[in-house]
């Protein structure tokens, strides 16, 4: 390997008095990537991230960020990630600057460069209105905008979010997101979520655990090509219904015919295709075959939201 | 040293930015207050043992004195670990790169010299009775000396109380109940016949140690009593800090 790993996670346990949280789990993270850290709540996705950013000791396996060991080397690590935890937590009785310039100054920003770098991250994280505000008055948006210029302030070349729009509204989480793309061209992020859309906009690739145990690392294409299995089409044909289903199941690929809902003479079907095969001009030259009439051809995505669901239940089945 | 710096100027902020800085203070500076108008009235009594100066009666001749401290330790430090537990700033802190022994020591500066700073304002006394007679100085400030030592040692209890739990009260009384014991030491003296066991008694005794100071004596078993004693006493919260880490 030419580059050493941005984070490089290898057999992480993490054991809690009586419970594993992690039965050693590994993935990586390639530097400039941004990766999408999925699963449901209690999957050990914040133990994990908090046993990157060292404030926990793992039970067993290694971590190492740019190479450097997390345990081993938590100052130096330390110095080199922006931490986004979970539930933000401010100093209310501090001002935004206030607070900005005294964690610039523990991130070891010289004094000289400390004005330029608090003025930078309130730009880049829309702070300027707020930025002599008492951080107790603030709003929840603006207080988990704080937090992430906080993360920035320290010009880290890693990115640990932990739910970063979680409580935010529509138009926040859009600012956000476009917020974390925008990053994501100079550090490495891991991106913690649950909200599947999130990942789908902003992250090139994805780690999905469940129950301690990683089930799947890929990108989010991949995972819905992979896990869909097969494609499946939507049409909507005038017709007898019956004859056409009967049609539509002797086309070559199709594997399943399912007739869905019925409006003024169309029926809907859905047709699922066998794996790797597209199915959709030899249904439209059916149509045009029979002098049926063609309202609507499409297919179906399947989204990552079923993929997800389908690896956490298959798991939880086993 | 930024580092600590930085940390310690935030501890000053967390507490002189909250009305409860001027609720504390200003209720310890009115009983100050009080006690130095209770000498003044004590002094100009004819009855009263000539040989006793002021200094005896200021610092550890009244139970106002040893009240005061004993509220004001667990007031000031109350907050430091509980708080930041409580609100989860203590996982922002501990991921920017600081070390666990910074941060407690910060917390300790930081309660610390704004125990100094109350304790300064009771200077105001002293000049005020210059103005009137002639004062013996030496006495004065040894009897800071060693408020401000056992204020120290009385303080660093209470951040290793606050870095136990999450609740605040809990720490305030978990730390008095600490200083308590400590103070009581002093009392065992009474029940202690044996010679040898007696000067142990006194080595730990901060009563004896406040009272031999107010007399102008500097003494150097004290001092490297109370060193060694915040000393300890801050390493355990360091080890208490950390627990999250070594426990793996």
């Amino acid at each position: 390997m030419l580059m050493t790993n941005a984070i490089d996670v290898q057999q992480l346990a993490k054991r809690y008095d009586t419970s594993m949280a992690l039965h050693g789990i590994s993935f990586e993270v390639k530097p400039g990537e941004i990766m999408g850290f999925l699963g449901p709540n209690g999957a050990g996705k914040t133990t994990t991230l908090r046993i990157l950013t060292g404030l926990l000791a793992p039970t067993g396996g290694r971590v190492q960020i740019n190479g450097l060991d997390v345990t081993e080397q938590s100052l130096a690590v330390r110095r080199r990630i922006g931490y986004l935890p979970e539930n933000v937590s401010l100093y209310p009785e501090l001002r935004v600057q206030e607070y900005l310039t005294y964690r610039a100054c523990l991130k070891g920003i010289a004094r000289a460069q400390r004005r330029q770098r608090v003025d930078d991250v309130v730009g880049q994280c829309g702070l300027g209105e707020v930025r002599r505000s008492l951080i107790g008055r603030l709003s929840k948006g603006y207080r988990q905008r704080v937090a992430l210029a906080d993360c920035l302030v320290g010009r880290p070349d890693i990115l640990i979010l932990d739910e970063p729009t979680i409580g935010l509204d529509p138009h926040q989480i859009r600012q956000t997101r476009e917020l974390i793309k925008s990053l994501g061209q100079h550090a490495t992020i891991l991106l913690s979520t649950h909200i599947l859309p999130e990942v789908e906009i902003v992250c090139q690739r994805v780690t999905i655990i469940n129950k301690g145990r990683i089930v799947a690392v890929d990108t989010p294409d991949n995972l819905r090509r992979r896990l869909a299995g097969h494609q499946a089409v939507q049409v909507e044909l005038q017709g007898d219904a019956g004859t056409i289903e009967q049609a539509l199941g002797q086309v070559p690929g199709v594997a399943r015919v399912n007739q869905q809902l019925r409006n003024d003479g169309f029926t809907v079907f859905e047709v699922e295709a066998h794996p790797g095969q597209d199915v959709r001009e030899a249904i439209f030259r059916l149509a045009v075959d029979r002098r049926w009439t063609l309202r609507q051809l499409s297919l179906v995505q399947t989204s990552l939201e079923d993929v997800f669901i389908r690896l956490t239940t298959q798991e939880q089945d086993s | 040293m930024r580092n600590l710096w930085a940390l310690t100027v935030r501890e000053w902020k967390a507490f002189w930015y909250s009305p409860v800085a001027y609720g504390v203070g200003g209720f310890f500076l009115l009983m100050q207050g009080w006690v130095f108008w209770l000498l003044m009235a004590v002094l100009n009594d004819p009855r009263v043992d000539p040989s006793w100066r002021m200094s005896q009666f200021f610092f550890g001749g009244t139970l106002f004195y040893w009240l005061s401290i004993l509220m004001l330790a667990p007031l000031l430090t109350m907050r430091a670990f509980s708080e930041e537990k409580r609100t989860g700033t203590i996982e922002v802190l501990l991921s920017a790169p600081v070390t666990d022994a910074q941060v407690v020591v910060a917390k300790f500066l930081g309660a610390w010299s704004s125990f100094g700073a109350l304790w300064g304002l009771t200077g105001f006394y002293f000049l005020l009775l210059r103005t009137y007679t002639r004062l013996d100085w030496g006495p004065i400030l040894t009897g800071y000396l060693a408020t401000i030592l056992l204020g120290g040692l009385f303080i660093s209890i209470g951040i290793l109380a606050s870095s136990l739990t999450r609740n605040q009260v809990v720490a305030a009384v978990m730390g008095f109940a600490l200083m308590m014991v400590l103070f009581s030491v002093g009392f065992l003296d009474v029940f202690i016949s044996d010679p040898q066991s007696s000067k142990l008694v006194s080595y730990y005794s901060v009563l004896e140690h406040v009272r031999q100071a107010a007399k102008g004596i500097v003494d150097t078993r004290p001092l490297v009593f109370y060193a060694s004693g915040i000393g300890t006493v801050l390493f355990l919260t360091v080890r208490i800090l950390a627990t999250p880490r070594w426990r793996a």
